[in-house]
Protein backbone atom coordinates (compact mmCIF):
# COMPACT_ATOMS: atom_id res chain seq x y z
CA UNK A 1 0.00 0.00 0.00
CA UNK A 2 1.31 3.45 -0.87
CA UNK A 3 -0.06 6.84 0.23
CA UNK A 4 1.22 10.31 1.04
CA UNK A 5 1.48 11.61 4.63
CA UNK A 6 -0.70 8.79 5.90
CA UNK A 7 -3.69 9.86 3.83
CA UNK A 8 -5.25 6.41 3.89
CA UNK A 9 -5.62 6.66 7.69
CA UNK A 10 -6.05 10.45 7.72
CA UNK A 11 -6.94 12.36 10.88
CA UNK A 12 -7.26 9.14 12.84
CA UNK A 13 -3.45 9.11 13.02
CA UNK A 14 -3.62 12.17 15.25
CA UNK A 15 -6.51 10.70 17.23
CA UNK A 16 -4.41 7.56 17.73
CA UNK A 17 -1.41 9.53 19.02
CA UNK A 18 -3.63 11.45 21.44
CA UNK A 19 -5.55 8.40 22.69
CA UNK A 20 -8.86 9.87 21.50
CA UNK A 21 -10.06 6.92 19.35
CA UNK A 22 -12.45 4.10 20.08
CA UNK A 23 -11.01 0.60 20.32
CA UNK A 24 -12.29 -0.21 16.82
CA UNK A 25 -10.66 2.89 15.35
CA UNK A 26 -7.40 2.12 17.13
CA UNK A 27 -7.35 -1.36 15.64
CA UNK A 28 -8.01 0.10 12.18
CA UNK A 29 -4.99 2.42 12.52
CA UNK A 30 -2.76 -0.37 13.81
CA UNK A 31 -3.69 -2.73 10.95
CA UNK A 32 -3.12 0.01 8.34
CA UNK A 33 0.21 1.01 9.86
CA UNK A 34 1.39 -2.59 9.61
CA UNK A 35 0.77 -2.69 5.86
CA UNK A 36 1.41 0.95 4.84
CA UNK A 37 4.97 2.22 5.24
CA UNK A 38 3.94 5.84 4.61
CA UNK A 39 1.31 5.70 7.35
CA UNK A 40 3.80 4.20 9.79
CA UNK A 41 6.43 6.81 8.95
CA UNK A 42 3.92 9.63 9.28
CA UNK A 43 2.75 8.27 12.63
CA UNK A 44 6.33 8.19 13.94
CA UNK A 45 7.02 11.63 12.49
CA UNK A 46 3.97 13.19 14.13
CA UNK A 47 4.75 11.49 17.44
CA UNK A 48 8.30 12.87 17.41
CA UNK A 49 7.04 16.34 16.57
CA UNK A 50 4.46 16.21 19.36
CA UNK A 51 7.21 15.38 21.85
CA UNK A 52 9.37 18.22 20.58
CA UNK A 53 6.55 20.72 20.94
CA UNK A 54 5.83 19.41 24.45
CA UNK A 55 9.44 20.01 25.48
CA UNK A 56 9.87 23.33 23.65
CA UNK A 57 10.00 26.60 25.55
CA UNK A 58 7.19 28.53 23.91
CA UNK A 59 6.93 31.06 26.73
CA UNK A 60 9.62 32.63 28.90
CA UNK A 61 7.20 33.89 31.53
CA UNK A 62 7.16 31.49 34.47
CA UNK A 63 4.78 30.84 37.35
CA UNK A 64 6.56 33.23 39.74
CA UNK A 65 6.21 36.13 37.34
CA UNK A 66 2.48 35.55 37.04
CA UNK A 67 2.17 35.45 40.84
CA UNK A 68 3.94 38.82 41.05
CA UNK A 69 1.72 40.16 38.28
CA UNK A 70 -1.36 39.17 40.22
CA UNK A 71 0.09 40.84 43.33
CA UNK A 72 0.47 44.01 41.29
CA UNK A 73 -3.14 43.61 40.30
CA UNK A 74 -4.03 43.59 44.00
CA UNK A 75 -2.00 46.78 44.49
CA UNK A 76 -3.89 48.43 41.63
CA UNK A 77 -7.19 47.36 43.16
CA UNK A 78 -6.14 48.90 46.51
CA UNK A 79 -5.24 52.10 44.69
CA UNK A 80 -8.66 52.10 43.04
CA UNK A 81 -10.29 51.77 46.44
CA UNK A 82 -8.12 54.63 47.71
CA UNK A 83 -9.33 56.87 44.88
CA UNK A 84 -12.91 55.82 45.50
CA UNK A 85 -12.73 56.69 49.20
CA UNK A 86 -10.97 59.95 48.46
CA UNK A 87 -13.43 61.08 45.80
CA UNK A 88 -16.38 59.91 47.91
CA UNK A 89 -14.97 61.70 50.96
CA UNK A 90 -14.35 64.92 49.05
CA UNK A 91 -17.85 64.88 47.57
CA UNK A 92 -19.39 64.26 50.98
CA UNK A 93 -17.29 67.02 52.53
CA UNK A 94 -18.27 69.47 49.80
CA UNK A 95 -21.92 68.50 50.15
CA UNK A 96 -21.76 68.81 53.91
CA UNK A 97 -19.97 72.15 53.75
CA UNK A 98 -22.59 73.43 51.33
CA UNK A 99 -25.32 72.24 53.63
CA UNK A 100 -23.63 73.96 56.59
CA UNK A 101 -23.20 77.09 54.57
CA UNK A 102 -26.84 77.18 53.49
CA UNK A 103 -28.27 76.40 56.92
CA UNK A 104 -25.76 78.57 58.74
CA UNK A 105 -24.58 75.87 61.19
CA UNK A 106 -20.83 75.80 61.79
CA UNK A 107 -20.29 73.54 64.82
CA UNK A 108 -18.06 70.47 64.35
CA UNK A 109 -19.73 67.08 64.73
CA UNK A 110 -18.46 63.46 64.76
CA UNK A 111 -19.54 63.01 61.12
CA UNK A 112 -17.36 65.91 60.05
CA UNK A 113 -14.43 64.39 61.84
CA UNK A 114 -14.99 61.09 59.99
CA UNK A 115 -15.40 62.79 56.64
CA UNK A 116 -12.25 64.88 57.03
CA UNK A 117 -10.44 61.83 58.39
CA UNK A 118 -11.57 59.83 55.33
CA UNK A 119 -10.23 62.47 52.95
CA UNK A 120 -6.85 62.68 54.64
CA UNK A 121 -6.72 58.90 55.05
CA UNK A 122 -7.40 58.42 51.33
CA UNK A 123 -4.71 60.97 50.47
CA UNK A 124 -2.26 59.19 52.72
CA UNK A 125 -3.06 55.78 51.12
CA UNK A 126 -2.54 57.23 47.66
CA UNK A 127 0.69 58.91 48.68
CA UNK A 128 2.09 55.67 50.14
CA UNK A 129 1.03 53.69 47.05
CA UNK A 130 2.58 56.16 44.58
CA UNK A 131 5.72 56.49 46.70
CA UNK A 132 6.16 52.70 46.81
CA UNK A 133 5.74 52.45 43.04
CA UNK A 134 8.25 55.23 42.44
CA UNK A 135 10.79 53.58 44.74
CA UNK A 136 10.40 50.23 42.95
CA UNK A 137 10.80 51.93 39.55
CA UNK A 138 13.85 53.81 40.75
CA UNK A 139 15.50 50.57 41.81
CA UNK A 140 14.63 48.54 38.71
CA UNK A 141 14.62 51.12 35.89
CA UNK A 142 17.58 50.17 33.67
CA UNK A 143 17.32 53.42 31.72
CA UNK A 144 17.59 55.73 34.76
CA UNK A 145 21.12 56.85 33.81
CA UNK A 146 20.23 57.58 30.21
CA UNK A 147 20.30 61.29 29.46
CA UNK A 148 17.83 62.60 26.94
CA UNK B 1 -13.63 28.31 44.61
CA UNK B 2 -11.47 30.31 47.04
CA UNK B 3 -9.61 33.31 45.62
CA UNK B 4 -6.26 31.97 46.85
CA UNK B 5 -6.85 28.63 45.10
CA UNK B 6 -7.85 30.52 41.98
CA UNK B 7 -4.68 32.63 42.10
CA UNK B 8 -2.54 29.51 42.45
CA UNK B 9 -4.23 27.82 39.51
CA UNK B 10 -4.02 30.94 37.35
CA UNK B 11 -0.29 31.24 38.09
CA UNK B 12 0.15 27.63 36.96
CA UNK B 13 -1.76 28.24 33.71
CA UNK B 14 0.13 31.48 33.07
CA UNK B 15 2.93 30.00 30.98
CA UNK B 16 0.57 28.01 28.74
CA UNK B 17 -1.82 30.95 28.41
CA UNK B 18 1.08 33.18 27.44
CA UNK B 19 2.27 30.66 24.83
CA UNK B 20 -1.25 30.55 23.37
CA UNK B 21 -1.61 34.34 23.35
CA UNK B 22 1.82 34.71 21.73
CA UNK B 23 0.74 32.40 18.92
CA UNK B 24 -2.42 34.43 18.39
CA UNK B 25 -0.95 37.93 18.67
CA UNK B 26 2.48 37.24 17.24
CA UNK B 27 4.44 39.02 19.96
CA UNK B 28 5.18 38.11 23.59
CA UNK B 29 4.72 41.61 25.06
CA UNK B 30 1.16 42.03 23.77
CA UNK B 31 0.50 38.43 24.82
CA UNK B 32 1.61 39.16 28.40
CA UNK B 33 -0.73 42.17 28.50
CA UNK B 34 -3.63 40.04 27.27
CA UNK B 35 -3.01 37.34 29.89
CA UNK B 36 -2.65 39.95 32.63
CA UNK B 37 -5.92 41.57 31.54
CA UNK B 38 -7.66 38.21 31.68
CA UNK B 39 -6.24 37.53 35.16
CA UNK B 40 -7.39 40.95 36.36
CA UNK B 41 -10.87 40.27 34.98
CA UNK B 42 -11.08 36.89 36.71
CA UNK B 43 -9.73 38.10 40.04
CA UNK B 44 -11.94 41.20 39.88
CA UNK B 45 -15.05 39.03 39.58
CA UNK B 46 -14.15 35.53 40.83
CA UNK B 47 -17.82 34.56 41.04
CA UNK B 48 -18.12 34.83 37.25
CA UNK B 49 -16.48 31.39 37.16
CA UNK B 50 -18.91 28.58 37.91
CA UNK B 51 -17.02 25.41 38.85
CA UNK B 52 -20.12 23.32 38.07
CA UNK B 53 -19.70 24.14 34.39
CA UNK B 54 -16.21 22.61 34.15
CA UNK B 55 -12.58 23.14 35.16
CA UNK B 56 -11.00 26.58 35.41
CA UNK B 57 -8.27 25.97 32.82
CA UNK B 58 -10.36 25.83 29.60
CA UNK B 59 -12.62 28.60 30.88
CA UNK B 60 -9.66 30.87 31.58
CA UNK B 61 -7.96 30.03 28.27
CA UNK B 62 -11.15 30.84 26.42
CA UNK B 63 -11.15 34.24 28.16
CA UNK B 64 -7.52 34.81 27.15
CA UNK B 65 -8.26 33.77 23.56
CA UNK B 66 -11.27 36.10 23.34
CA UNK B 67 -9.18 38.93 24.76
CA UNK B 68 -6.50 38.28 22.11
CA UNK B 69 -9.09 38.25 19.33
CA UNK B 70 -10.46 41.58 20.59
CA UNK B 71 -6.94 43.03 20.51
CA UNK B 72 -6.39 41.71 16.98
CA UNK B 73 -9.62 43.29 15.79
CA UNK B 74 -8.67 46.59 17.34
CA UNK B 75 -5.20 46.39 15.84
CA UNK B 76 -6.52 45.76 12.32
CA UNK B 77 -10.10 45.80 11.15
CA UNK B 78 -9.48 43.40 8.24
CA UNK B 79 -8.88 39.95 9.76
CA UNK B 80 -7.41 38.46 6.58
CA UNK B 81 -4.63 41.03 6.58
CA UNK B 82 -3.89 40.25 10.21
CA UNK B 83 -3.33 36.63 9.25
CA UNK B 84 -0.86 37.69 6.58
CA UNK B 85 1.05 39.84 9.02
CA UNK B 86 1.24 37.23 11.72
CA UNK B 87 2.11 34.35 9.49
CA UNK B 88 5.43 35.77 8.37
CA UNK B 89 8.09 33.13 9.08
CA UNK B 90 11.84 33.63 8.96
CA UNK B 91 13.44 32.89 5.60
CA UNK B 92 15.72 29.93 4.87
CA UNK B 93 18.90 31.95 5.53
CA UNK B 94 17.64 33.11 8.91
CA UNK B 95 16.64 29.56 9.80
CA UNK B 96 20.10 28.26 8.95
CA UNK B 97 21.66 30.84 11.28
CA UNK B 98 19.54 29.74 14.22
CA UNK B 99 21.42 27.08 16.13
CA UNK B 100 18.75 26.51 18.74
CA UNK B 101 16.24 23.80 17.87
CA UNK B 102 13.48 25.56 19.80
CA UNK B 103 13.88 28.61 17.66
CA UNK B 104 13.60 26.53 14.50
CA UNK B 105 10.54 24.79 15.83
CA UNK B 106 9.04 28.18 16.71
CA UNK B 107 9.82 29.39 13.21
CA UNK B 108 8.07 26.39 11.68
CA UNK B 109 5.13 27.02 14.00
CA UNK B 110 5.08 30.68 13.01
CA UNK B 111 4.69 29.71 9.35
CA UNK B 112 1.34 28.04 10.07
CA UNK B 113 -2.13 29.57 10.03
CA UNK B 114 -3.22 31.21 13.28
CA UNK B 115 -5.82 28.51 14.04
CA UNK B 116 -3.26 25.77 13.46
CA UNK B 117 -0.78 27.39 15.82
CA UNK B 118 -3.42 27.67 18.53
CA UNK B 119 -4.60 24.08 18.29
CA UNK B 120 -1.04 22.72 18.36
CA UNK B 121 -0.19 24.74 21.47
CA UNK B 122 -3.40 23.66 23.22
CA UNK B 123 -2.86 19.96 22.51
CA UNK B 124 0.87 19.36 22.22
CA UNK B 125 2.19 22.06 24.57
CA UNK B 126 -0.62 22.22 27.13
CA UNK B 127 -1.81 18.62 26.80
CA UNK B 128 -5.51 19.46 26.75
CA UNK B 129 -8.18 16.95 25.77
CA UNK B 130 -10.16 17.32 22.53
CA UNK B 131 -13.26 18.24 24.54
CA UNK B 132 -11.39 21.03 26.34
CA UNK B 133 -9.86 22.30 23.08
CA UNK B 134 -13.35 22.43 21.53
CA UNK B 135 -14.47 24.49 24.50
CA UNK B 136 -11.55 26.93 24.32
CA UNK B 137 -11.68 27.39 20.55
CA UNK B 138 -15.47 27.37 20.39
CA UNK B 139 -15.61 24.69 17.70
CA UNK B 140 -17.46 21.35 17.59
CA UNK B 141 -15.57 18.49 19.23
CA UNK B 142 -15.63 16.56 15.95
CA UNK B 143 -13.69 19.34 14.23
CA UNK B 144 -10.80 19.22 16.69
CA UNK B 145 -9.24 15.99 15.40
CA UNK B 146 -9.34 16.96 11.72
CA UNK B 147 -8.03 20.49 12.32
CA UNK B 148 -5.31 19.24 14.63
CA UNK B 149 -4.24 16.64 12.09
CA UNK B 150 -4.05 19.20 9.28
CA UNK B 151 -2.06 21.48 11.59
CA UNK B 152 0.39 18.70 12.49
CA UNK B 153 0.90 17.71 8.86
CA UNK B 154 1.54 21.37 7.98
CA UNK B 155 4.00 21.67 10.87
CA UNK B 156 5.75 18.44 9.90
CA UNK B 157 6.16 19.75 6.36
CA UNK B 158 7.42 23.16 7.54
CA UNK B 159 9.82 21.69 10.10
CA UNK B 160 10.77 18.65 8.03
CA UNK B 161 12.18 20.79 5.22
CA UNK B 162 15.36 21.26 7.24
CA UNK B 163 15.27 18.42 9.75
CA UNK B 164 15.21 14.69 10.06
CA UNK B 165 12.52 13.97 12.65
Amino acid sequence: MNCKFGECVGERLSGYIDGELTQQERQFVEVRCQSCVECRDTLNELRALRQKIGKAKLSDVGEDVWRETMDDTAVNATRGLGWMFLIGGVLLAIGFALFQFITGEHSLSIIEVFVVGGVYGGLLLLFISVLRQRLIERKTDKYKDVEI
Amino acid sequence: MKTTDMRNELAQFGRGAHALATQILGNPADAADAVQDAMTTVLGAPKSYDSNRGPLKPWFLRLVRNRCIDLLRRRRPQDDKVEELLDIAPGPEQLAEQADRDKQLKAALASLKNDYRQIIVLRDYMDMSYAQIADVMDIPQGTVMSRLHRARIALAKAYGKDHEL
